[in-house]
């Protein structure tokens, strides 16, 4: 019998950059950032006053952030999106902004800031009949969901599954990070020597995943393969990695063993890359442990986009896809003076991908970490 | 197959376990976590358990009482690859209300990072991954229908897919939680384990808390 394959055949995005996959993909090739002085709510008092947000969206009135940018991105025909698909929505907040309304003003009710009004109201904008799941692991939302959806196709429980994910700047989220001093008062700038935090930002997206049979019976593009994934927890603390990085690094070994391939076998690997100092060290450490010597190209996008939270590994995945399918190894924009412990592992610079797999990780709060293989069809 | 080989649950006066059937009761969740490490349901303190948020609470006492039940022996020096899946009907809803009522009230100057950390679905399972050393896969799931018959099967199938080879499945609110321990089963264990489908079944058609705790009894 041969083994399903889980196949993306459609996906779109929402970033700060703009509307669509290339505009995001062109920004992060013109290394310039997209984090910018944010203008939604009063920082003053905050650690930072920088965020990455989606240009053109009104907060604080009707709908919510994520509704403003989902809908454009779902109410499009040209997708097709099967009526049967399984849907899975990942988020950490999801309509945060109208608790914030319900609490600052009474201008909202609390109660619609939960996530499964949210799941309503996607699911009626894709024009689904079928049941499905809201995912919510921290930071690792969207690729764990996007893990989840692959395991429902792979084991055949399933032939088509609608990924979504989104969160948004919100005043809710933005001050919570100010008090745990996570933010860097100017730009993420991962990977850097002079990194001092994440800088927050905003995303939507999808993707739409379907078996290689059924696929192929509906004349979908492909535009690559979820070949594997490894799930993993720290278990160490809350706000903070595993400083050895060991937890991740048993995430990657974790996929590379589920997608049966080799760290030889990879061509580039996408980061979690927030800019804190403890996460990027983290992740080299993991990537020594996996790759030892064997130097892989690494990039984070998150200079460029901002950390958009539950959005982040949708959106990473994507533009993972997108690194693939061009032989391009994008650039880690705002990276000015590599870290010793990063050297020789990232650049400022876009490369040519030599490789048809690539492995894009998440980690989180609650040490939570994710591993997904992506391979090339 | 994979069985459940221990379940705990916790209402706001009683707790229990149904395969060694222990029960008592306690007055506050403070006590209770007392009581659980007096009775060595909880091997060692809960660290910072004070600061919790109440589902955090009800969710590490309940998975010690089915840890317990499991016979499942942990340390906090030893992690192991268990995995956590959490659910509920509300997600951290009083959590998120608790946080922004007190940034509000403060001015919106400072917002308190204790109270911001509970803001996340995930973080009572994460913190019980913590105290209890699970480093399999953590995740929080939403299902839209049956929340805890949908959560035994999901968890069930993420041990087939082989993502981890023990899951914890717990339910839990500020009112109420139960938890699950699933694996594989092993013929050479002289441990009782239930049948997974057996314990689904079972529940399948009940939603009262109570009349799920007494049928499993049963």
């Amino acid at each position: 019998m041969t083994e399903t394959k889980a196949v993306v055949v459609a996906c779109d995005i929402v970033t700060p950059y703009g509307w669509g996959i290339d505009s995001c993909w062109n920004g992060l090739l013109s290394k310039k950032t997209a984090i910018g002085r944010l203008n939604r709510f009063p920082t003053e008092s905050f650690l930072a006053q920088n965020a990455a947000v989606v240009p053109g969206l009104t907060y604080g009135q009707d709908e919510s952030i994520v509704i403003k940018m989902l809908k454009p991105l779902l109410q499009k025909n040209i997708y097709s999106i099967p009526e049967d698909a399984f849907l899975v929505l990942a988020t950490t907040a999801g309509e945060i902004d109208k608790l914030e309304r319900h609490v600052l003003n009474e201008s909202a009710d609390a109660a619609s800031s939960r996530p499964d009004k949210l799941f309503e109201k996607i699911s009626l904008l894709c024009g689904l009949s079928s049941p499905g799941i809201i995912v919510s692991a921290a930071c690792a939302s969207s690729s764990i969901a996007a893990a989840q959806a692959a395991g429902m196709i792979i084991s055949n429980e399933r032939d088509c599954v609608m990924v979504v994910a989104c969160d948004s700047v919100s005043e809710f989220v933005f001050a919570g990070f100010s008090s745990l001093m996570a933010l860097d008062k100017d730009m993420a700038k991962p990977f850097d020597r002079n990194r001092n935090g994440l800088s927050l930002g905003e995303a939507s997206g999808f993707l739409l995943l379907m078996s290689e049979s059924r696929a192929l019976r509906e004349n979908r593009p492909v535009i690559g393969e979820i070949a594997g994934w490894g799930l993993t927890n720290d278990a160490n603390h809350m706000t903070g990695p595993s400083r050895d990085g060991s937890g991740l690094a048993l995430a990657i070994h974790k996929a590379l063993k589920s997608a049966n391939v080799s760290e030889k076998d990879i061509g580039c690997f996408s980061a979690h890359g927030t800019g804190t100092i403890y996460n990027d060290s983290m992740e080299i450490k993991a990537l020594r442990t996996v790759f030892g010597n064997h130097k892989v190209p690494v990039y984070s996008i998150k200079g460029g986009t901002g950390h958009t939270l539950g959005a982040a590994g949708l959106l990473e995945i994507i533009i993972a896809f997108e690194s693939l399918n061009k032989k391009i190894v994008p650039p880690t924009v705002n990276l000015c003076n590599i870290d010793n412990e990063a050297s020789g592992w990232v650049s400022s610079e876009p490369l040519t991908l030599d490789g048809s797999v690539t492995i894009s990780t998440n980690s989180g709060f609650g040490g939570v970490n994710s591993a997904v293989v992506l391979k090339k069809y | 197959m994979i069985v459940i080989k221990g379940i705990g649950w916790i209402t706001l006066t009683r707790y229990g376990s149904i395969i060694k059937k222990l029960q008592g009761n306690y007055n506050d969740l403070k006590s209770l976590h007392s009581h659980l490490q007096h009775e060595s349901v909880l091997k060692y303190a809960i660290k910072n358990f004070g600061r919790f948020d109440a589902v955090s609470k009800m969710t590490c006492c309940s998975i010690a009482i089915a840890l317990n039940d499991a016979g499942i022996i942990y340390s906090e020096h030893m992690k192991h690859d268990t995995g956590i899946l959490g659910t509920n009907n509300d997600g951290c809803f009083e959590s998120n209300l608790a946080y922004f009522k007190d940034y509000v009230s403060c001015g919106r100057t400072i917002a308190r990072g204790n109270l911001f950390i509970y803001t996340l679905p995930s973080t009572p399972i994460a913190e019980a991954a913590i105290y209890f050393g699970c480093q399999g896969p953590l995740l929080y799931i939403k299902f839209q229908h049956n929340q805890i018959p949908s959560m035994l099967r999901y968890a069930g199938k993420m041990i087939l897919r082989g993502e981890t080879s023990k899951m914890i499945a717990v339910e839990a609110n500020e009112k109420k939680a139960v938890c699950f321990v699933l694996g594989k089963q092993d013929s050479a264990s002289t441990m009782k384990a239930l049948s997974l489908e057996g314990v689904v079944d079972t529940i399948e058609k009940i939603s009262d808390f109570d009349e799920m705790i007494r049928m499993l009894n049963n």
